[in-house]
């Protein structure tokens, strides 16, 4: 048996006003609630209510057979409640199904991880009782922002209670010969990593529109034949998992309605079910469906979805991206020494890790992928804006 | 006496420290009786008939064309902003420095009329350096191909005693005025190739430079600093060299309230982030001073061709977020930068003179400047440092953060300075040499 798992990342940043030296110390806003509000409206109209809404009738239809999953960052469900509060009730609506599953992750979807443990836990157990608080929902499996993994990773989150399962890439300098179909354990064996399949995963998420791709365009057929021909390998009866990972944008946002991408949709789930060897599944029922002993897989050097280099450097590269992350989680500690919770939100939202992508300077394809999502001219820009609003941050800490 | 004025920029035309010290210069003089017809880089054919102190600021305007000078006067215009962008004077000038690439591009300003008048072998001489050298396809050199073509016209219907010509930028059309008028040529030094490029420069520069000053009857330098980099870098004779500090005009300020951005001590760099500026050295004495004083900020003021590499060096120096850059300021946003500074540093490497320090005193602000700059000549109550020498700026730097009250004090006491150094007395002895050249010219042609 192969079982599709489909998670979706919901996230929306706040954008951060064009915040100049100027602006320092007059109190005014950091972010561009302007940009934000209108970012929110158009994604909603575009994305998340048709979407919601085509994914909601599947589920119905299928009678249980056809299940999904989501991680939703707090940031994302703050501005539902702030620009598009139907959406916030569209995803309620969604979960009371039952077949579908929340995952954890920061509730500022940050790099905390990388930088400060203590901020990391805390902003985990935001998200949890965000989930507990909005949707009833206790969430069981781990996703880190934008699949960031590491082994040391899975030890920290294996310490909060409740987590037995962490999604990341399926990076080929990792898996090498080994196949991302299958369940995994982390290097210590104490909890379970499943790994998206990227090849597939991106055929939807990033060429599905590409008119250059020789595949293009991409139908349920074929799509369904190219998954029935990895259950062929196993001959053992050993069951599958194919991760589908990707951004929930990618529907009616990144591949516009026009492109058929709602009709990939409508009819995917019952062609996949017209065959017995397929089904849905989520991130949860990997251990009950793990009918082999799952090897255990080490990752010393952290690895995360994005870029072709499938590293940190689409955050982390540059030395702006490095000072302004540093200065920020320094400012973590002061803030918090001093305990002011209105600096310590304005941090966290500092935090995001889109703040940092926005600073990427890496050319070619890749640097037009982050101009796109860029609400600034230039890296050099946003780097400006950020660092500027640090500044502000610190004064406001010394008054 | 009436003075046929070139100039590339004037309010609200400007770029850099050329606009505003012409203001103040033109200001002055207007105020001592002299007559000035404005000539500057409109879009439109015009000039500007400036007679009294106030029109420094209205610009009145003659079309050279009198159908489009009717048609100019029988419109009406809600605002200055509105008149002024129906003459062409809506952007900013480009800034005029380095032009990098030398493509051939014929440039005739009527070649035969020069060819036929010209008396002297040495005359002859120095035409062909301006003609052989105003040359290139970029948008620059064009636009002052077009001004100096202009300039005949000009030079021919207006009615003039002398010629005074600022920078480069109007050397071929103050020459050109003096060719076909006869009336003797002033030019005006504010800065050489080689403080502007930080070093050799532009070729074709320089030998406009050295055509213009050579033909000019008198060279008013902005400083002693620059009278020496005339004499030695290009020979201009010392006889014909007069010294002229620029002053600067006292901006409207509000010192009983000043808004401050920062808590720490704040150290600004206002300018052109460009070589000649020294921004590099502003870095590195950034990084030394915060090593001690992490509550200091660094503010970077301006654009310029170095910006991107500045905050890119900032970032890999990590200097958090106590290293700052506004970007472009316009004037009301600079004087709101300089109210939030305590120490004002102009590490150039070559000024001739820099009016922004004698702003920043203005503020009360405690100013270290270059040793290489005019200004240094004519103010006492600053710091005076060789700009390569990183560890006395951060000494002081370091010093004056230590002692705020000195600081203060110091600043105080500069703001007192810089009030009695008004342009009245640079336009004295600007209209004193204006009567000397003309003495001299009469008497010649008796």
């Amino acid at each position: 048996m192969l079982n599709i798992v489909f998670y979706f990342q919901v996230h929306q940043p706040y954008r951060l006003r064009h915040f100049n030296v100027l602006d320092i110390g007059s109190n005014s806003q950091i972010f561009d609630e302007k940009l934000n509000a209108q970012v929110m409206r158009k994604v909603a109209d575009k994305c998340y209510l048709p979407t919601n809404k085509l994914l909601l009738d599947l589920i119905k239809e299928q009678e249980g057979r056809f299940k999904i999953s989501y991680a939703i960052t707090g940031t994302a469900i703050e501005q539902f409640k702030l620009y598009s509060p139907e959406t916030l009730d569209s995803f309620k609506a969604l979960v009371d199904t039952g077949c579908v599953e929340l995952i954890g992750e920061t509730y500022f979807h940050s790099l905390a991880f990388l930088y400060d443990s203590n901020e990391f836990l805390d902003q985990v157990g935001m998200h949890r009782d965000l989930m507990q608080k909005e949707f009833g929902y206790y969430t069981e499996t781990f996703r880190n922002t934008e699949l960031i993994y590491q082994d040391r990773l899975s030890d920290i989150v294996y310490e909060i209670e409740g987590f037995k399962t962490i999604l990341t890439e399926g990076v080929d300098r990792i898996l090498q010969w080994r196949s991302p179909l299958y369940s995994y354990k982390n290097y210590s064996k104490s909890i379970n990593l499943l790994l998206k399949y990227y090849q597939l995963a991106d055929d939807i998420a990033f060429r599905f529109s590409n008119r250059d791709w020789p595949e293009y365009p991409l139908t349920v057929d074929k799509f369904v034949n190219w998954i029935d021909h990895l259950t062929l390998g196993e001959k053992d009866n050993r069951n599958q998992f194919l991760n589908l990972f990707m951004d929930y944008e990618t529907f009616g946002e990144h591949q516009w309605a026009s492109s058929g991408i709602f009709d990939f949709m409508r009819h995917f789930p019952s062609e996949v079910l017209k065959r017995d060897h397929l089904g849905f599944a989520t991130p949860k029922e990997v251990a009950k469906y793990s009918n082999y002993q799952q090897e255990s897989l080490s990752f010393p050097e952290p690895v995360s979805w994005a870029d072709e280099e499938r590293d940190l450097s689409a955050w982390l590269e540059n030395d702006m991206q490095h000072n302004a992350i540093e200065t920020l989680y320094e400012l973590f500690g002061r803030i918090k020494q001093k305990g002011d919770p209105e600096l310590l939100r304005i941090a966290r939202m500092l935090s995001t890790s889109d703040h940092f992508y926005y600073m990427c300077a890496k050319y070619f394809q890749d640097g037009d992928v982050h101009k796109y999502f860029s609400p600034y001219d230039s890296p050099d820009q946003a780097y400006i804006y950020f660092i500027n609003a640090l500044a502000e941050l610190e004064e406001r800490l010394l008054r | 006496m009436k003075v046929l004025m070139f100039t590339w920029e004037f309010p609200p035309l400007i770029s850099g420290g050329l606009g505003m010290a012409c203001y103040g210069m033109v200001k002055a003089l207007l105020a001592q009786g002299i007559k000035i017809d404005l000539v500057l880089p409109t879009k439109e054919l015009v000039y500007f008939p400036l007679r009294e102190e106030s029109d420094v600021d209205t610009l009145p305007t003659v079309f050279f064309d009198p159908t489009l000078h009717t048609e100019y006067i029988q419109k009406r215009f809600t605002s200055l902003q509105e008149r002024l962008e129906y003459i062409g004077i809506t952007s900013r000038p480009e800034s005029y420095f380095q032009l990098d690439e030398i493509k051939r591009h014929s440039f005739e300003v009527k070649r035969e009329f020069i060819d036929t008048e010209i008396t002297s072998i040495e005359e002859q001489e120095l035409w062909n350096e301006v003609t052989t050298h105003l040359i290139g396809d970029e948008d620059l050199i064009r636009k002052v191909q077009e001004f100096t073509l202009r300039a005949e016209r000009i030079a021919k219907t207006l009615q003039y005693d002398l010629i005074h010509a600022h920078d480069w930028l109007t050397y071929p059309s103050g020459m050109l005025a003096r060719k076909i008028s006869g009336k003797p040529l002033l030019v005006h030094i504010h800065a050489t190739e080689f403080d502007r490029a930080g070093g050799p420069g532009d070729e074709r520069v320089h030998k406009i430079e050295h055509a213009g000053m050579t033909y000019a009857d008198k060279v008013i330098a902005v400083s002693k600093y620059t009278a020496q980099m005339i004499m030695s870098r290009y020979r201009i004779d010392t006889g014909k060299i007069r010294i002229v500090h620029n002053a600067f005009s006292l901006p409207e300020r509000d010192l009983e309230n000043p808004q401050r951005i920062f808590k720490g001590p704040v150290i600004l760099f206002l300018g052109r982030i460009t070589l000649q500026k020294g921004p590099d050295y502003f870095l590195d004495m950034a990084q030394r001073v915060l090593e001690n004083h992490p509550e200091a900020r660094f503010i970077m003021a301006g654009t310029g061709d170095m910006s991107r590499k500045m905050l890119r060096s900032s970032a890999a120096m990590k200097l958090k977020n106590r290293f700052l850059f506004t970007g472009f300021l316009n004037r009301h946003q600079v004087e709101t930068v300089l109210q939030a500074s305590d120490i004002y540093v102009l590490p150039s490497i070559s000024e001739p003179f820099g009016i922004s320090p004698l702003e920043a005193m203005a503020y009360g602000i405690t100013s270290i400047i270059s040793k290489q700059s005019g200004v240094a000549e004519v103010v006492h109550h600053a710091f005076k440092i060789d700009f390569w020498d990183i560890d006395l700026w951060v000494e002081t730097i370091s010093h004056l953060i230590e002692n705020p009250e000195k600081c203060r004090k110091i600043g105080l006491e500069g703001m007192h300075e810089v009030q009695r150094i008004q342009w009245g007395e640079a336009a004295e002895k600007i209209r004193l040499l204006y009567s000397a050249t003309l003495a001299e010219y009469i008497r010649q042609h008796q």
